[in-house]
């Protein structure tokens, strides 16, 4: 069974569509790195996994679960209930470009809010459970420090960390590095590379190709919403190239990048 | 002028620094009153806090003051002048404060939700612990202000009736025939006072922001 | 109670006098605030510290007390230092003055919003002060400073109900004067807060249009 299932998915905003009909099926375990030029979909899609954006067509599941639409008797498809939406999304954990950490917390604050609020455990068991996670990305010494008193790298692993703390089977990554200073991706990466050595189902939108040629098990390469290559690196990197693929790489990225691969 | 009218004076200001203290704390209650109402899903409920809003805002204070003033006793309610004056003080800065409020809400970062949607809080409990505590720490300048602009605008409370500072300024300077000294000496009370306010503003912003950075 | 608007709206050619009357005074007090506080704003940047302290305790001081006394000072003080003023002049130099400090503060963060490259690379091109405050400070400090001055004139609408209490012989006093003649205060009161309302509503939306025109033409600061 797939971990997460796209089927058709779609998504419009007003009159421009986003997204066309794409259709992914990840399996557990899997690292799959979504690439491609800005404005080509990839944060929308991830979104649209994450269903912080609904998708105008198309079903959702993961594991054998439909998200957020289901496909009702007469075929079409019905919006399900909040709380099936929730219970779905548990198994998902998001990291976002902006961190998003909330500033009125410290770090163990941020990492072990949705244990006590949402799972409702004892405070002393939540934070004990979100200072493990903390040690993981190696930000224990840093727990009581509010976000603005950390770098950019640091608030990211804390972030990556409190979406570890509800135990999701599959992490989702918005351009998890493209906020930080150069010298800071490393760290971020890194806790990644880790994760995904681990088992964990990840679907990154990165710009890092090194990243992605290494780490991922599958690069999805998404152009004007629509998905023109899937595969190993090895097969999508290998050249020849798919021209707009070449493109991409040569346009967007050092050419030293493009020419290494 | 004499220490002795000085002295009156400094009473005075302690009058007004009074009825600007409760008309702010007051006015904070309306404004959450007025700012839940204006971000309530119901439109007409929405629609009442932002004309109240509206109008509280777009009405001079002075004309507010005389209209609370001559309304009252013509619908059988009378009142002392210091209450109507706090009244149509704290309806007034309400409205500021409910305005302040709402777009302390409206300028958190939408990604801040979002990260508590993803982790699965309640719509409630997203209000409770993100958006709340955030929105308020962000309109805590606003009331600072709002507090200064109150103790300026007591100064309006004489057309009610009330004898606060700048009306006993005027009395001094009516019975000596000294206005220069009078009303000088009551701008340098009032910016005492502001002084005051804006001092314990930027402790409280200090302890707040203890050991954040 | 009775409630007869109609008595007050008779008094037709009255009333729109002195709306005349409080649009005059507003509008020449804000024109004379914002050139008066703009000239602050550029004295205070460039004449160094003993122009910009005065300046700045000056602004501090207006700012920070209530307008009625600052007209309470000027009308009934000025004739002991030589300054004997009619209630309307009093009123327009009260307003112009009080108006000054705001726009002078307004301005001042205008101008230091302008982000300092754009300023020095036309310094490095030989540009003359003069030049870069017309030609590079102004434009681009005028979508920074519009809602903030947008704001402060229908503040000074507002304000203008205040001069009443030195019997300028603005829609304040004419209204509560027809009203008391009649002891219709309520009526009265009742249609000057309409009145107010939907000038300050109607300057509002103004404002706002304004503010996106322009915003179409800002520049990336």
């Amino acid at each position: 069974m797939s971990a997460i299932s796209l089927q058709g998915v779609s998504k419009r905003f007003g009159e421009t569509e986003v997204l066309h009909g794409i259709d992914l099926e990840i399996p557990p375990g899997e690292v799959v790195c979504v690439i491609g030029p800005s404005g080509s979909g990839k944060s929308t899609l991830l979104r649209c996994i994450a269903f912080l954006e609904e998708p105008t067509a198309g079903l959702i599941s993961v594991y054998g679960e439909p998200l957020g639409f289901a496909l009702g008797p007469d075929g079409k498809r019905q919006r399900l209930p909040r709380a099936r939406i929730h219970a779905v999304r548990s198994h998902i954990g998001m990291v976002f470009q902006q961190f998003n950490l909330w500033p009125h917390m410290t770090a163990l604050g941020n990492v072990s809010e949705a244990l006590k609020t949402v799972r409702r455990l004892p405070v002393k068991e939540a934070e004990a459970r979100a200072m493990a996670q903390l040690e993981k990305v190696g930000l224990a010494h840093h727990a009581g420090h509010y976000p603005s008193q950390l770098s950019g790298g640091q608030q990211q692993r804390v972030a990556i960390a409190r979406a570890l703390s509800l135990d999701p089977k599959i992490m989702l990554f918005d351009e998890p590095t493209s906020s930080l200073d150069p010298e800071l991706t490393g760290e971020v990466l890194n806790v990644m590379r880790a994760l995904a050595a681990d088992g964990m189902t990840m679907v990154v939108v990165s710009h890092e190709i090194g990243f992605a040629a290494s780490v991922g098990r599958r690069i999805v390469f998404l152009d004007h919403g629509r998905l023109l290559l899937q595969g190993g690196p090895q097969e999508v990197f290998r050249k020849p190239r798919h021209p707009r693929l070449d493109q991409f790489l040569d346009t967007y990225l050092d050419r030293g990048a493009a020419m290494l691969l | 002028m004499s220490w002795k009218l000085f002295e009156v004076l400094v009473q005075a200001a302690g009058t007004t620094a009074v009825i600007s203290l409760v008309s702010i704390s007051i006015g904070l209650l309306i404004g959450v009153g007025v700012c839940a109402a204006m971000m309530h899903h119901h439109p007409a409920v929405g629609r009442l806090g932002r004309v109240y809003v509206s109008f509280f805002r777009g009405a001079p204070l002075l004309v507010q003051l005389l209209l609370l003033y001559n309304l009252l006793p013509v619908i059988g309610v009378n009142l002392p002048s210091v209450v109507t004056a706090v009244i149509g003080l704290s309806l007034c800065t309400g409205a500021y404060q409910a305005e302040n409020l709402r777009g302390g809400f409206a300028s958190i970062p939408v990604g801040l939700v979002e990260a508590a949607e993803m982790v699965g809080f309640s719509p409630w409990q997203t209000f409770i612990r993100i958006k709340a505590p955030i929105a308020i720490s962000l309109t805590l300048p606003a009331v600072v202000n709002e507090a200064i602009m109150i103790l300026k605008a007591s100064s309006l409370a004489s057309v009610v009736g009330m004898v606060e500072l700048t009306e006993t300024a005027k009395n001094i300077a009516a019975s000596t025939f000294r206005p220069l000294e009078s009303y000088a000496a009551a701008g340098l009370l009032y910016l005492v006072l502001n002084w005051i306010v804006a001092s314990g503003g930027r402790l409280g912003e200090r302890l707040l922001r203890a050991g954040r950075t | 109670m009775t409630f007869d608007l109609s008595l007050i709206l008779s008094y037709g050619p009255e009333l729109l006098l002195a709306a005349a009357a409080t649009f005059g005074i507003w509008a020449a007090g804000s024109l004379a605030a914002v050139a008066l506080g703009f000239a602050i704003a550029l004295a205070r940047r460039y004449g160094g510290f003993l122009v910009d302290g005065p300046l700045r305790l000056l602004v501090e001081i207006v700012r920070g007390t209530p307008f009625l006394v600052q007209l309470f000072l000027l009308y009934f003080g000025g004739p002991f230092i030589g300054l004997s003023l009619e209630p309307t002049e009093a009123g327009l130099l009260g307003l112009s003055i009080y108006g000054a400090a705001y726009f002078a503060e307004i301005f001042r963060a205008g101008l230091e919003a302008v982000p300092r490259s754009h300023v020095e690379s036309a310094e490095c091109l030989g540009f003359t002060r003069w030049q870069i405050v017309r030609r590079i400070l102004v434009p681009e400090m005028t979508v920074l400073v519009l809602p903030p001055c947008v704001n402060m004139f229908i503040v000074l609408i507002k304000e203008t109900a205040i001069l009443s209490i030195i019997t300028v012989p603005e829609l304040t006093l004419v209204i509560t004067g027809i009203g008391s003649k009649y002891y219709a205060f309520v009526e009265a009161l009742f249609l000057l807060a309409l009145f107010y309302w939907g000038l300050v509503e109607l300057a509002s939306r103004l404002g706002r249009l304004l503010e996106a025109r322009l915003a179409k033409l800002s520049f990336a600061a």
